[in-house]
């Protein structure tokens, strides 16, 4: 028997006001020492669903779900103390912008000292030596001078190795990476990502990754589900996706991106018409239709979830 | 012929106070940029935050002034232009088009902004705009609503239209698709190359994404702490990059190719500081082939196989 996921989503809603729902069903599944990635565009869930993995939603939204499992305990009826406990310690997040998630006012060495002093019985000093560990382990020379740092002092790419070293200070199961390298140079990307893929391989860390560039998700994803208008359209291996993406949407957001010497200048890039739909209550079908050329009047009513095999779902009337 | 644009020596020096005791720093955001656009092309300038290619476009478009040096449209000095004269040449097309529109006023007034200025009023300008509105793919109803009321893409457009309605010769767009998810990116990419060739404008091209500016231009400038360190014909950068720091900077391109995996830039974790600029070649520290004389001597640009390129090593 396979061993089960390490996180098991099955069926999560969120609704932030009685008539939007932001997230609409989704199913996510991540393994341990695996990247699973969600990638789409502004506004699809894929953000607000990972917080609702971490029970960081804003007060006034509304989580459900058939089910959430995080190594085979239920998260879902967990009180914000227990599921305390367990954030920044066997679960771990970081966001886009470092500088906004690092606290001014504190030196790194403080901040990072204080995910494992919470979490675990040690001194100030035991936790100084981890953070240290781990900030040479994330690449950064002359970790004793950067611990006495502020924030503003180090550069984008340094305050996303400290996020990332600080997310690990409690040795976590699963990282949760919303957006990690957006707004880093591309150069540094590539470090962040071979840092991310590399501490992996060491630490058997399963990381849930949330993106909106395809280019990422092709590099670093074992498994890709594509979101759209709140629902996970599709969802495959990274190598079944690139080759033989099924969901309109995907097909269309593939088409829309640059890769340098494959399209010819001059000819038009594929572009999706139309913007996405304000998902309100009662509505039914597929949420593409309105930009889908391929849209038939079922799909006003309902859509079926294909099972294409090899784990490569997709939700549309089309096979 | 003369060319649309030409940057002689161009510098631009910024003063940063550090502290009501320690001195200022000068910050050389450009430092020595020669480079021209022929009429009707268009130059995409790539580079790290930081690389001063921002500041360059300001110096473009007459926003700020050289510290030294000059730059030239369609052969006249800009310095010597009025400000009414240069927005009939030249219009900017920003990053981000959630703060470069008013959001208190109508998309109908923010596109006839110009035209006002201009003095061009009444029917004249109500034609004007509509017509443009049409021409960038909005619909005419938008021309009564606010920017609140609009799509990223359908701002970004506003914008575009802002930009072309005073039928300018040379549009500077930076960072004009950064803002944008990749479905909408398209579209504005798509609309922008339709217009240079409808319209016969000349593009600068500001972009950290290297795959945008490889689709949309045929020129491309690779800059680095305030220097161009590369110049040469899109698909010759491309395919065969001379400049050791443009080689890196593609190298990091991830591609949506999966199997791939992500490529070792071998940049190492010195981040360039434009405040404090190495010695001798401003890449050397980052550099994987550099040796001794590059931390002595300032390479000076060259011409190898079309491409100029700024580095002893080349």
């Amino acid at each position: 028997m396979p061993e089960a996921p390490l996180l098991d989503v099955r069926g999560l809603r969120v609704r932030f006001n009685a008539q939007v729902e932001a997230v609409r069903g989704v199913d996510l599944t991540v393994e341990r020492g695996q990247t699973h990635c969600v990638v789409g565009e502004s506004g699809c869930g894929k953000s607000v669903s990972s917080l609702a993995v971490m029970g960081l939603l804003a007060r006034g939204a509304k989580r459900s779900a058939a089910h959430m499992r995080f190594d085979g305990q239920d998260i879902l009826g967990l009180s914000d103390t227990a599921l305390q406990r367990l954030r920044g310690d066997r679960m771990a997040m970081i966001f886009q912008e470092p500088m906004t998630s690092l606290n001014p006012a504190y030196t790194i060495g403080s901040q990072m000292a204080e995910a494992l002093t919470r979490h675990r019985k040690v001194g100030k000093q035991q936790a100084l030596d981890r953070a240290a560990e781990l900030l040479t382990k994330v690449g950064i020379t002359a970790p004793g001078l950067r611990l006495a740092q502020y924030p503003h002092q180090l550069s984008g790419g340094l305050r996303q190795r400290v996020m990332i070293a600080m997310a690990l200070m409690c040795d976590p199961e699963l990282l949760i990476a919303d957006e990690p390298t957006t707004a880093l140079d591309v150069t540094v990307q590539a470090q962040i990502l071979r840092l991310l893929r590399d501490l992996q391989a060491e630490l058997g860390l399963a990381i849930l990754l949330i993106t909106h560039d395809l280019g990422v998700v092709a590099r670093i994803a074992h498994k890709v589900s594509v979101m759209y208008a709140g629902e996970v359209v599709e969802s495959a291996s990274a190598t079944d996706l690139f080759a033989a993406p099924r969901h309109p949407y995907t097909q269309g957001l593939l088409g829309c991106v640059p890769i340098p010497g494959k399209i010819k200048r001059g000819d038009p890039l594929g572009s999706i018409p139309g913007t996405v739909p304000r998902i309100a209550d009662g509505f039914t079908g597929c949420g593409f239709r309105d930009r889908c050329a391929h849209a038939m009047p079922q799909c006003a009513v309902s859509v079926p979830q294909r099972d294409d095999g090899a784990g490569h779902r997709h939700l549309c009337h089309l096979s | 012929m003369t060319a649309a644009i030409e940057v002689r020596d161009a510098t631009r020096v910024f003063r940063q106070s550090t502290g009501v005791f320690s001195g200022d720093r000068l910050i050389r955001a450009v430092d020595g940029v020669s480079f021209s656009v022929e009429s009707g092309g268009c130059l995409g300038i790539v580079g790290e935050s930081g690389c001063g290619k921002s500041t360059l476009a300001r110096l473009i478009l007459g926003l700020l002034p050289t510290t030294s040096g000059e730059v030239l449209v369609e052969g006249q000095r800009l310095a010597d232009m009025d400000r009414k004269a240069r927005a009939r040449l030249i219009q900017p097309v920003f990053q981000d088009p959630f703060s470069s529109l008013n959001p208190r006023r109508r998309i109908r007034d923010i596109v006839a902004m110009p035209l006002q200025a201009q003095g061009i009023t009444g029917r004249a300008q109500a034609d004007r705009v509509e017509e443009m509105l049409v021409r960038v793919g909005l619909p005419g109803a938008i021309g009564d609503r606010v920017p609140a009321q609009l799509s990223g893409g359908q701002r970004q457009r506003v914008a575009i239209a802002r930009a072309l309605v005073l039928r300018p010769r040379i549009v500077v767009c930076d960072e004009p698709t950064s803002a944008l998810d990749v479905s909408v990116q398209a579209q504005i990419l798509n609309l922008l190359d339709e217009l240079r060739r409808d319209l016969g404008l000349t593009y600068v091209f500001i972009s950290h994404n290297l795959a945008v500016v490889e689709h949309i231009s045929d020129r491309v400038a690779v800059m680095y702490l305030g220097r161009m360190v590369e110049q040469a014909g899109t698909d010759a950068l491309f395919a065969a990059p001379k400049h050791p720091y443009t080689q890196a900077l593609l190298a990091s391109v991830l591609t949506p190719e999966p199997g791939l995996g992500v490529p070792d830039v071998g940049l190492g974790d010195l981040y360039p500081d434009p405040a404090n600029v190495p010695p001798g070649c401003r890449f050397h520290p980052r550099c994987k082939l550099a040796q001794a004389r590059c931390a002595l001597e300032a390479p000076v640009p060259r011409e190898v196989a079309g491409h100029r390129v700024e580095c002893l090593l080349v």
